[in-house]
């Protein structure tokens, strides 16, 4: 029997319904491991005027604490390789820029007396202004959350560069100027959480040769040894991730929450750590998708076709950037959707507010723009008084068009995919849109304006 | 009659592996002396059946029985570079990575089992855990004792390694363009949604979602199912229900608990009917795209359609709240949900803009000739 194809039974699901799975909370050591908890910023923005940790370390049971001043390298960037320059300290160092930013964490014998010493550090803060609209961001008198400012410059590289990802393609103005209709909408899809049944969790056990153990909940053991090894300024041999089964994730476990502060805390304190973050921690303190504000003004004809899309994208990156300029590009890269726009004018901008920085989460980058683009699509075929099926199949992706960014296209399959669901919904279409295939544009679905895009093309498969 | 039948329809396309590439994962096999396969993999499992995928790959590009195939991906240790379970790379980049493995194994195979049956490597076939010559059945072996004289006879072991790694795609900053394609593949999918709306409290309850996704080649054609089923429920909660910040852009008011953060349950589950369509990539294993991220995309366009469909009123803001339905519903009888007209220009949302909250009509406003 031929396994691909086959409807095979999950390799781990026996385990996961029976409950033997072993995540990162079930494992035990032999010696017992101490327990971690973070002093978080009770403040959306403040200054850090006095942090004293003196009289909690005194405490029973604490074993050690851990601050900024004890990490080996604080400001690390998870985009770094990428060219994406460091923003964010793993714990504050003079100013804190959301409510639940880390500042400190303790290692006790238990949860209980690891929080009564975080209760008794002594935190003194100077309030600042805070903002969280993005569209406010760019105002005069925008409170100014970062040192790069309200939005994030360098889309050039860390050479600075352009201010925002931009796309330009085709002979936007044209396009306006020859339309029929220019619809504009905006759209907002909010921050929501990634819910998953684990939250953040790490173990991490020293070994007697030195080396730290980490068992950890990351989607991904690599990217994440790399982060702890850089914070940590150890090489990758002295420091190995056990893990592979996660208790959901959803993106939210891209980040590298737990396992890079509860290292620091077993290399203090030659100790097992276990981090374990509260349910109210995982939705208040860790990351969230983010809220998106996309504005869009699509010239058209009256006969449906589309001639050229101008969109502007503010990406609220919370307080710092993490993966967002990533994100940004690739909605950048998507914001046509599965339809051949000829003529594109994209602006988008990477927005920090005074929010708990949002991350990567199913989706990333396009689920934002699918939504805009789909109740867009839907509001310009209503409004030219259109059938929403046609207007999509004839401006659908076909073999030989190209991208916003110019790649061409090889096996699109929105016409193939908006057939079934016509079908299956007992929709019937008209024998011309019923007929279309995704084979190359000829005679009346290849207009003069569809001509250059498709001569633009660059290659496909590198 | 305060409740509305609407339908709306949605089409969407998503890409596989990291945007702009350069997401290398690898991966290493060995046999162990009874021909049972050990697959050593970082790709994390997060639920979506990665270990059921990789290992089902790797059973047909050996040609031995599924279960003879072990993965194990528990640490750092033992398993090579894997970026990561996410940007729906998985299948596709984690599951070429096997697949080579798997071609490096198969072919140490054949060199052994060529000596063992006097016949020539490149006459020989395997299936179902047995090699044989080409025309020949009779003269096999099995894979096993392939394994065996490898072990105790020739004195080796059988391995192999395989890595996937498409090249790191530049962007121009100036005009966003690419020279190479900044992915692996690109899935596309449909999705209609019927719904019933309540003009009265503004509720709205889906009926149905039919989804319809070209994923090239489904590896498992249940596993894809849970992936559209499991992420219907998340856009559905992204469309309808979540928010964590209900105020936004004010924080007050955050769900810090399940009891107070609003996620779907099993009560907002509707009539789900998911169609899987197969349009092969040409590079990908066995033909595979993805189906991870995507599979959350396309309900929340649907719903707002469907739900102009049923009331006609446009809510584009997330999530369609009852309060929210109930808004545009007032403003729509207060005649102040139309578009403005300018020229040919036909303006919606224009309340919520950038050019009328931020200062000075927004500094990067739009600008629409």
């Amino acid at each position: 029997m031929k396994a691909v194809g086959a409807r095979l039974p999950r390799y781990d699901g026996l385990g996961h319904v029976v409950g033997e799975t072993t995540f990162v909370d079930d494992v035990r050591v032999p010696d017992g491991n101490l327990w971690a908890r973070a002093l978080r910023s009770p403040s959306h923005a403040a200054r850090i005027v006095r942090l004293d940790t003196r009289k909690a370390a005194e405490l029973p049971g604490v074993h050690g604490i851990v601050t900024h001043e004890d990490i080996p390298r604080n400001v690390y960037g998870h985009l770094e390789a990428l060219g994406v320059p460091a923003d964010e300290p793993l714990l504050a160092e003079d100013e804190v820029r959301y409510k639940g930013q880390p500042i400190a964490v303790v290692a006790a014998d238990s949860e209980e007396e690891a929080q009564a010493a975080v209760e008794a550090i002594e935190l003194e803060l100077e309030e600042r202004d805070t903002l969280f609209d993005i569209r406010k961001a760019f105002d005069p008198d925008a409170p100014k959350i970062h040192p790069w400012g309200n939005w994030f410059p360098y889309f050039g590289g860390p050479d600075e560069g352009p201010d925002r990802r931009k796309v330009r393609k085709g002979d936007i103005d044209k396009a306006f100027s020859d339309a029929d209709t220019i619809v504009q909408g905006v759209y907002r899809p909010a921050a929501i959480e990634h819910c998953p049944t684990e939250t953040q969790v790490a173990l991490v056990v020293p070994e007697a040769s030195g080396r730290l153990v980490i068992y950890s909940c990351t989607q991904a053991m690599y990217f994440s040894m790399g982060v702890v090894a850089a914070h940590l300024e150890v090489p990758l041999n002295k420091l190995k991730f056990v893990g592979g089964t996660v208790g959901g994730g959803f993106g939210g476990k891209v980040d590298t929450a737990a396992e890079t502060l509860s290292g620091l805390l077993a290399l203090k304190t030659d100790r097992a750590v276990k981090w374990r973050w509260t349910r109210e921690e995982e939705f208040l303190a860790s990351s969230t998708r983010a809220p998106w504000h996309m504005e869009i003004a699509d010239a058209v004809t009256s006969d449906g076709w589309i001639l050229g899309r101008k969109m502007l994208t503010l990406h609220d990156a919370g307080a710092y950037a993490r993966f967002s300029p990533y994100g940004l590009t690739k909605h950048a890269f998507h914001h046509a959707g599965a339809y051949t726009i000829p003529n594109i004018h994209f602006d988008g901008f990477v927005v920090f507010t005074n929010r708990v920085p949002t991350t990567a989460m199913r989706g990333f980058g396009v689920t934002s723009v699918s939504f805009a683009v789909e109740t867009h699509i839907s509001r310009i075929a209503n409004t030219l008084g259109l059938d929403p099926y046609e207007f999509r199949l004839k401006n659908a992706n076909r073999v030989g068009d190209t991208t916003p960014n110019g790649v061409t296209l090889t096996d699109p399959s929105t016409v193939a995919t908006i057939h079934a669901v016509a079908e299956a919904a007992g929709d019937t279409l008209a024998p011309e849109y019923a007929a279309m295939t995704s084979e190359p544009r000829s005679g009346p679905l290849l207009p003069d304006h569809l001509v250059t895009q498709q001569r633009d093309g660059r290659s496909a498969h590198a | 009659m305060p409740r509305h039948k609407g339908r709306g329809i949605s089409t969407i396309e998503y890409p596989t592996g990291m945007n702009q590439n350069g997401d290398p994962s690898q991966a290493w096999i060995k046999l162990k002396p009874d021909g049972r396969v050990d697959v050593f993999a970082g790709t994390v499992d997060i639920g979506q059946g990665s270990k059921t995928v990789h290992t089902q790959i790797v059973a047909d590009a050996i040609g031995v029985p599924y279960e003879w195939v072990t993965m194990d991906n528990s640490n750092t240790d033992s398993s090579p570079v894997c970026t990561g379970s996410f940007a729906s790379r998985g299948t596709f980049i984690g599951g070429n990575a096997v697949r080579f493995a798997a071609e490096r194994v198969r072919e140490r195979i054949l060199d052994i089992a060529a000596k063992e049956l006097e016949a020539s490597a490149d006459d020989l076939e395997i299936e179902d855990g047995t090699v044989s010559v080409s025309g020949a059945p009779d003269r096999n072996i099995s894979v096993s004792d392939v394994a065996a004289a490898a072990t105790w006879g020739h004195g080796e072991l059988i391995t192999g390694t395989g890595a996937a790694l498409k090249p790191y795609a530049p962007v121009d900053p100036e005009t966003g363009a690419v020279e190479i394609e900044p992915h692996c593949a690109i899935s596309y999918a449909s999705c209609i949604a019927d719904v019933e709306v309540d003009d009265e409290t503004g509720e709205v309850t889906v009926l149905r979602l039919i989804q319809a996704y070209d994923v090239g080649r489904a590896i498992n054609p249940t596993l894809v199912e849970g992936q559209i089923e499991g992420g219907a429920m998340m856009g559905l909660g992204l469309g309808l229900l979540e928010n964590s910040y209900p105020y936004y852009p004010e924080t007050d008011h955050r769900g810090s608990e399940f009891g107070t953060y609003l996620a779907p349950g099993m009560e907002e589950l509707p009539e789900i009917e998911s169609l899987i369509l197969e349009n092969p990539a040409v590079d990908g294993p066995f033909g595979a795209k993805a189906i991870g991220e995507m599979a959350n995309n396309a309900q929340p366009g649907a719903l707002a359609n469907a739900v102009f469909d049923a009331i006609g009123v446009w809510v584009t803001e997330l999530p369609i709240t009852p309060e929210r339905v109930l808004r545009a519903l007032e403003r729509k009888n207060d005649g102040k949900h139309e578009p403005r007209h300018e020229g040919k220009k036909v303006i919606f949302d224009e309340e919520i803009s950038i050019g009328t909250i931020g200062a000075n009509g927004g500094a990067v406003a739009l600008d629409v000739p």
